[in-house]
């Protein structure tokens, strides 16, 4: 094989470096704004065929490091000091054409929304076709079977090369980006969170490619994410960063047995298994511990409704009519995209009941009909068949007026805080709002019920956060705001699509346990829209598990969780990292 | 409504925001540690008002904005104190007709025995009114066209798509000299209605398809969830965040209204008493002023006309830096 030198040497990475950062600084000079230092005096070395994690929050500079390393920083970032040693060459100071030619047999990246980088009007054929027409490295008569040969080697078929990048999915497009920047014969691949904009099931597929890929072929790889988990379970050695400096450097096992630094402590805390017997984060324990008998096999549906009807007594009499949600048959077809196409079912007979003060779970992946169900019960669309009943109000025969009431008692968090937020409108504008048009409070009480909810939702200083702009808030702070809105009217039912799925892993416990203990107080009955296990498994009592429009699976969540029986749902279980068992812990 | 009009001046953040709209996901790339507004960083001032200061920051840090801005100033300073500047009245014609250019008449006189130089300065005016006039108006049309109909869906939208796409695929001059002889007579004013009226359409196409995107977000989504109603989500929520795409639109329709007066003023369809740059030309050309060497007349009036539109769109140049960072000069790193 053509990569013969570097896989002679599949070593742990112990021998001489391949990659050498000494004193590293990356600072951001954007114009007329203060400049940001996002790597700090950074140092570490890179061995031949090691496979190196580097791991952060955002904002902590792993991807800018990234960036750096591949000779990829642009304006306005800038190295300011430090060097980068790829072998004997700095290539922090190269120049232009130097890199490119260095960039076959070298070093390459694959980027985060690296399936958005295809040129949509080329075939897959031509990109592969314009590198090596670029390099040159391979011989003209070769090249057709080389292309077919890299693509095989991310596991898909010769026939991919014809097609346009619209024609495949965003798995295959993923896959197609790491074959083309192994066409180059790399060194060096630098993989910036390859799977973060993926499906599970599918982000599970793609690292499994890129393991069996470095075993393989032997380059060097570095592997950022913000995802514990999976930089644990495929690398050798990992990085942990925060606020520009790697504040720990250690092999994979030891800083999951023995982490040193508090901030990695804190982001290990974060992880946890949904399988377990018990789960708990951070601040926020697993449903069954705070029911009243503590016990190896307490049905959790026992506690639950025990729990929500005491909750509901303490909460004042304006609850005690709580209305249910109930769901039965709902199907939902969409017109085909061409005429004689077979319609879209986007959910196909799903039925289910959402007590008052109760807190189910939807989880599937995307596409599986869990937003459009959702969209369905807050009354946006209507379903082809079957009916959303809440009380016995029928949501799918309401006109537009009736609707805007049923915004009182059906409320939603949205997934992004960054995008629900209109960066113009200051909280109190935000909240007010809603306050004024849908509750009775008069206009002179409208200020302080704003401060009651901002205090709620734990916003404290209220006078002071309710002057702020969303860009002045933090990730979690901002989804406060927004639960806060969806507070405004002490909703019956509540849906949080996605709450905490773009926040950071030390933000989202908190995030979390405010909506459990919203819950709690006010009774409302929470449906819990997520991708991601272990969040449901510490709020909701139920879990249905969709997979194409269908449910599969449905139960109480920790029953589920520990002992699922429907293929996808264990599918869905396996796809989440599981560093301890690749390490033996 | 409490929504601003047109011509409000732009500001920082969410147009950079939806610049960077591909780093949706939560871990940080480079665009959320550098993408926030410079301005707003300081608390205590009014949102409105130091997004307002940072806007003009931004395009005083670019240099042909500035360009533009002084030449834009020098011509406003010019129609604000012409009478205190111009050397003589610019409708005396008491003058020798004809003159070339001399210590008493820096530009020479007419045909009819004007000062050139007079009517240069005092045209100023006009062609100021003129460009901010009809710029405006066709802005604010194009605003509310163009929102209403990114907003709204169904029969109501194709109707709107017809009507726009009517005026967009009838050739603007032509259109413009039949419904100004129409309206023959009607002075200045009418100038800035026919002006108006045959310019918002492309505006409002812009600003639909902008709207479009932006009824898709989340923040939208939420208001109505917040039980906002549509008039309210569109000019509220929606009309802010387009302000730099407005601003640099009233730029935009500002330098071709000033540019279609001096034209319709030059075909004579126009009031040809009043003193503009347009009406200046059509009497040089009538009274031959080529063929009499009398350069000046020509060029003066024309210089003008050519440097204030080349100054606002100058300004744009800023403007485009508001809404897309990358577009700020010195950004590029090159």
């Amino acid at each position: 094989m053509s990569t013969a030198p570097t896989t002679a040497q599949r070593t742990e990475g112990t021998n001489e470096p391949l990659l050498s950062v000494q004193n590293l600084s990356v600072v951001y000079e954007p114009v007329g704004a203060e400049p940001t230092h996002a790597v700090r005096d950074v140092s570490f070395d890179v061995g031949r065929g090691e496979f190196l994690g580097l791991v952060g929050e955002s904002g902590s500079g792993k991807s800018t490091l990234g960036f750096a390393l591949t000779a990829l920083a642009k304006a306005p970032a800038r190295i300011e000091n430090g060097r980068v040693l790829f072998g004997d060459t700095d290539i922090a100071h190269m120049d232009r054409e130097a890199l490119r030619t260095q960039r076959q047999g070298g070093f390459a990246m694959v980027l985060q929304a690296g399936m958005n980088t295809l040129n949509p009007v080329r075939t897959i054929r031509k990109h592969f076709d314009d590198i090596f027409a670029a390099h040159q490295h391979v011989p003209a008569a070769r090249r057709e079977e080389r292309a077919a040969e890299l693509v095989g080697r991310v596991s898909l078929g010769p026939e991919v090369l014809d097609r346009y990048p619209f024609e495949l999915s965003g798995g295959m497009r993923q896959r197609i980006t790491i074959a083309l920047a192994l066409s180059l014969e790399p060194q060096l691949m630098v993989f910036d969170e390859p799977t973060t904009a993926l499906d599970v099931l599918v982000q599970h597929a793609v690292m499994d490619t890129i393991r069996a890929l470095q075993a393989e072929e032997g380059f060097t790889a570095i592997l950022i994410s913000h995802d514990l988990g999976v930089v644990l379970e495929s690398a050798h050695r990992v990085l942990v960063m925060h606020d520009g400096r790697i504040v720990e450097d250690a092999p994979s096992a030891d800083i999951l047995r023995r982490p040193q630094h508090e901030y990695t402590r804190m982001l290990l805390s974060h992880f946890a298994d949904p399988r377990a017997e018990h789960v708990r984060l951070p601040g926020l324990e697993e449903p069954e511990v705070t029911g009243p008998a503590v016990g190896e096999d307490t049905p959790s549906r026992a506690v639950a409704p025990a729990r929500s009807a005491r909750s509901r007594s303490g909460a004042g009499p304006s609850l005690a009519d709580g209305l249910q949600l109930v769901v039965s048959g709902v199907t939902k077809r969409y017109a085909p995209p061409r005429r004689p196409a077979a319609p879209v079912l986007a959910v196909d007979d799903v039925s289910f009941t959402l007590a008052p003060g109760g807190a189910t779970a939807l989880v599937g992946q995307s596409g599986s009909g869990k937003s459009t169900l959702a969209r369905m019960i807050t009354g946006v669309e209507r379903p082809t068949e079957g009916t959303v009943r809440l009380g016995d109000l029928d949501l799918g025969t309401l006109r537009r007026r009736r609707l805007r009431d049923l915004r009182r008692t059906v409320q939603m968090v949205f997934q992004d805080p960054y995008a629900a937020l209109n960066p113009l409108n200051t909280v109190e504008y935000t909240l007010s709002r809603a306050i004024s048009n849908l509750t009775d409070v008069p206009r002179d009480g409208v200020r302080r019920r704003m401060f009651e909810l901002l205090e709620t939702v734990g916003l404290t200083p209220v006078e002071q956060y309710a002057r702020k702009l969303p860009h002045q808030l933090s990730g979690g702070q901002r989804q406060r705001v927004v639960i806060a809105r969806a507070l405004a009217s002490d909703p019956q039912v509540m849906i949080a699509d996605e709450p905490v799925s773009m926040l950071d892993v030390s933000l989202r416990a908190g995030v979390l346990a405010l909506l459990r203990d919203l819950r709690e107080h006010t009774g409302m009955s929470l449906l819990y829209i997520t991708h991601d296990l272990l969040s449901a498994r510490l709020i909701t009592d139920d879990i249905l598990v969709l997979h194409e429009g269908r449910v599969v699976e449905q139960g109480p969540t920790a029953q589920v969780m520990r002992h699922p029986r429907d293929e996808y749902t264990i599918r869905l279980l396996d796809a989440i990292p599981d560093p301890g068992r690749v390490h033996g812990v | 409504m409490s929504a601003p009009t047109g011509k409000t001046p732009p500001h920082g953040g969410p147009d950079a925001a939806s610049t960077d709209a591909a780093s949706t996901d939560g871990s940080g790339g480079p665009g959320r540690t550098t993408g926030g507004d410079p301005a707003g960083a300081r608390a205590p001032r009014s949102p409105v008002l130091s997004a307002l200061v940072g806007g003009l920051r931004i395009i005083w840090g670019n240099r042909k904005a500035r360009i533009g801005l002084i030449i834009l100033g020098l011509f406003v300073l010019l129609a604000v104190l012409a009478p205190l500047l111009a050397p003589y009245d610019p409708k005396d014609n008491t003058f020798e007709r004809n003159l070339d250019a001399s210590a008493q008449h820096w530009l020479g006189t007419t045909a009819a025995g004007e000062d050139v130089l007079s009517q240069v300065i005092y045209g100023a005016r006009i062609s100021l009114l003129v460009g901010f006039g009809a710029g405006g108006i066709s802005t604010v049309i194009s605003v509310v066209i163009g929102l209403s109909w990114g907003y709204l869906t169904g029969v109501l939208a194709d109707v709107v798509n017809f009507v726009v796409n009517m005026f967009l695929v009838i050739p603007g001059l032509p259109l413009m000299i039949v419904v100004a002889t129409y309206l023959s007579n009607g002075g200045i004013s009418m100038i800035i209605v026919v002006i108006a009226i045959t310019g918002w359409a492309w505006g409002a196409r812009v600003l639909r398809s902008q709207t479009r995107t932006l009824r898709g977000r989340d923040f939208v989504e939420s208001a109505r969830f917040s039980g906002e109603r549509a008039p309210r989500i569109i000019f509220r929520e929606i009309l802010p965040n387009m302000t730099s795409l407005i601003a640099g639109g009233f730029f935009g329709s500002a330098t071709a209204a000033i540019l279609a007066e001096a034209g319709l003023e030059y075909l004579g369809l126009g009031d040809s008493t009043v003193i503009s740059w347009g009406t200046m030309i059509y009497w040089a050309q009538n009274s031959n002023a080529m063929l009499t060497g009398q350069w000046a007349l020509l060029f003066a009036p024309g210089l003008c006309i050519a440097l204030l539109a080349t100054s606002l769109t100058l300004i744009n140049f800023g403007i485009d830096g508001i809404s897309n960072p990358r577009l700020r000069e010195g950004s590029t790193g090159r």
